[in-house]
């Protein structure tokens, strides 16, 4: 069983953290003396909170496993967002208080304390460049650009930050006066990019190219299932050492000319071999489209499993709830679980209904249940998933852990619908896919 | 939105809190140094302008009888860790010797102190620019 995280060990470490970055600036402040010291101190503090900041907000990114499977790679993602706004935040806080606060104390103006900051203090020039390089990542991350923008430029350009970082590090100990003065301070600041640093190297880096080495991962076929939708069966070695689990997911990267620079997330859709692994897809976008053209043979990199939708085996009696191409990571689960299993499949057409025939034999042979709800909302004449529906079609609800994957409508929803039908809200699980 | 307007506001309510818990030392009154009606008649004191350094403002003042330096006050020097002072308390001493010997500003600067002596020989000059 691999070991996992969870977001309060882990909001706590970084909560504590934070504490200590604020105990450091405590102990190495005398005192402050009249509006600069105070403007001064704040920019201070500011300062060496970014500086944590932007290397926690790396580290939710790192993909390390332990925290991946714990928290959820959509939670992180989101956190990582929420944080991000926050930093360019706290970085530019940081250079407008540090301007003011030395302007003051120097009566000079803030204008040309700028450019004594800028041309004599050493190395704020290359801190001012990272410092826009950050206004720039979190410009093409704001909602209206990025919408505009294929997924790869915005990707691609978030490395950017790594640049910033790298550029705004030496700053810190050339100026900031908690580091000047104090040489076990620098220690433990370095130790603490240099491990986050080794993280992303040893997760994003190594392990993938390690797992590629150990396991030969090639495309073994590739199967219609419905008119929009492909799977995609992958064969490789010592496919059980990867330890993945219905539910989880990879980050699969196809090594043909056309593909091999994007890597795109899709879960495991059946129970996972030592020889073959199936991933289904339904074609949504230019890279799912040009997955149905691949040939057998093609090598493939796959980074994972991640994901925290597991399921808690503890609970015999559950409901897995599915809306479209959701099915993908239940179908697995479905197949792997054992107790009482019950599978509502809601999808708007009959065409894009996939798997019908497996689930039928998966729930034959376990003696589960499944339920098609198919049709629009007229065609079924009210809501189809309302707490009603669910009582009558997983009976002894309020009991069941539940799982549910759909389009973010829909999970919206269904998690309203189950509570009102007396499921509590720890027992609803659910992983967005938005990224 | 809302989140947002609750991170800032919690940010500064932390950030206040914790600069108000610091104590606060009076503001340095930077003329009052050295008041020029005490002076002993020929000599005059010329304040050089404060001289940014890595670490907080160096500002000095030159007594001069006729062409003679004869003294040195430090206005101002960089105060915001023990360290700034204790590199103050070794390296100013040294500096005015120096300007007392060499009767100008150039003069090395102390090892281990090189802000603070850039600082301190850039306030001097533009005392003595001032003064001429």
């Amino acid at each position: 069983m691999a070991t996992a995280v969870g977001p309060r060990a882990l909001l706590a470490a970084i909560a504590a953290g934070a504490a200590a970055v604020l105990a450091l600036w405590w102990h190495s402040t005398l005192s402050l003396s009249g509006l600069g010291g105070w403007l001064t101190g704040a920019g201070e503090i500011l300062g060496l909170l970014a500086g944590y900041a932007v290397v926690v907000l790396v580290l939710l990114m790192a993909r390390i496993r332990p925290i991946e499977r714990g928290i959820g790679a959509d939670r992180l993602a989101r956190w990582h967002a929420m944080g991000g706004r926050y930093v360019i935040g706290l970085v530019s806080g940081h250079a407008l208080t540090i301007v003011w606060g030395y302007a003051v104390t120097a009566h000079a103006s803030p204008v040309s304390e700028t450019a004594t900051l800028l041309t004599n203090y050493p190395d704020v020039l290359m801190a001012t460049v990272a410092w826009f390089l950050l206004l720039g990542v979190a410009l093409v991350s704001a909602r209206a650009v990025r919408r505009k923008m294929s997924y790869e430029t915005w990707y691609y350009l978030h490395f950017y930050t790594y640049l910033a970082i790298a550029l705004a590090f030496s700053h810190q100990f050339a100026d900031g006066a908690a580091f000047t003065s104090s040489l076990v301070a620098r220690f433990w600041w370095s130790v603490l990019y240099l491990l986050v640093a080794t993280l992303v190297i040893w997760y994003r880096v190594w392990v993938p190219a390690r797992d590629f080495a150990r396991h030969q991962l090639r495309v073994a076929g590739v199967r219609q299932e419905g008119p929009r939708t492909v799977s995609i069966y992958i064969s490789g070695r010592r496919l059980r050492e990867l330890a993945a689990e219905p539910g989880q997911f990879f980050r699969w990267r196809f090594l043909t000319r056309d593909l091999w620079w994007q890597s795109h997330p899709y879960s495991l859709s059946a129970v996972p071999s030592d020889e073959l692994m199936r991933i289904t897809v339904q074609d949504v976008g230019e890279h799912s489209a040009a997955l149905a053209s691949l040939r057998p043979g093609t090598r493939v990199i796959a980074e994972g499993p991640f994901g925290a939708f597991i399921p808690d085996r503890t609970n015999r009696s559950v409901l897995l709830l599915a809306g479209g191409v959701g099915i993908t990571p239940l179908r697995a689960m479905f197949a792997a679980l054992s107790g009482t299993v019950t599978l509502i499949y809601r999808a708007s057409t009959w065409q894009d209904v996939v798997f019908q025939a497996e689930l039928d034999a998966i729930a034959e042979a376990r003696g589960a249940t499944v339920h098609y709800v198919v049709g629009s909302r007229q065609d079924l004449g009210g809501d189809p998933l309302s707490p009603t529906v669910l009582r009558r079609l997983a009976p002894g609800l309020h009991r069941m852990d539940v799982y549910l994957c759909g389009p973010p409508g829909m999970t919206g929803t269904a998690v309203a619908a189950l509570t009102e039908a007396g499921v509590p809200r720890r027992r609803i699980h659910f992983e967005s896919f938005e990224f | 939105m809302r989140r947002a307007i609750l991170a800032v506001t919690a940010t500064v309510a932390g950030l206040v809190a914790l600069l108000s818990f610091k104590t606060h030392s009076s503001e340095r009154t930077v003329a009052a140094a050295q008041p020029a009606a005490s002076l002993p008649p020929g000599e005059r004191a010329i304040t050089g302008n404060v001289a940014d350094t890595a670490y907080g403002p160096v500002q000095v003042q030159v007594v001069v009888k006729a062409t003679k330096i004869v003294k040195v006050n430090i206005l101002e020097q960089p105060t915001s860790t023990q360290n700034d002072l204790q590199i103050g308390q070794f390296a100013f001493p040294r500096l005015i010797a120096e300007t007392l010997s060499a009767q100008s500003a150039r003069i090395d600067t102390v090892s281990g102190a090189t802000y603070t002596s850039g600082g301190y020989v850039k306030s001097l000059q533009s005392a003595l620019d001032n003064g001429a």
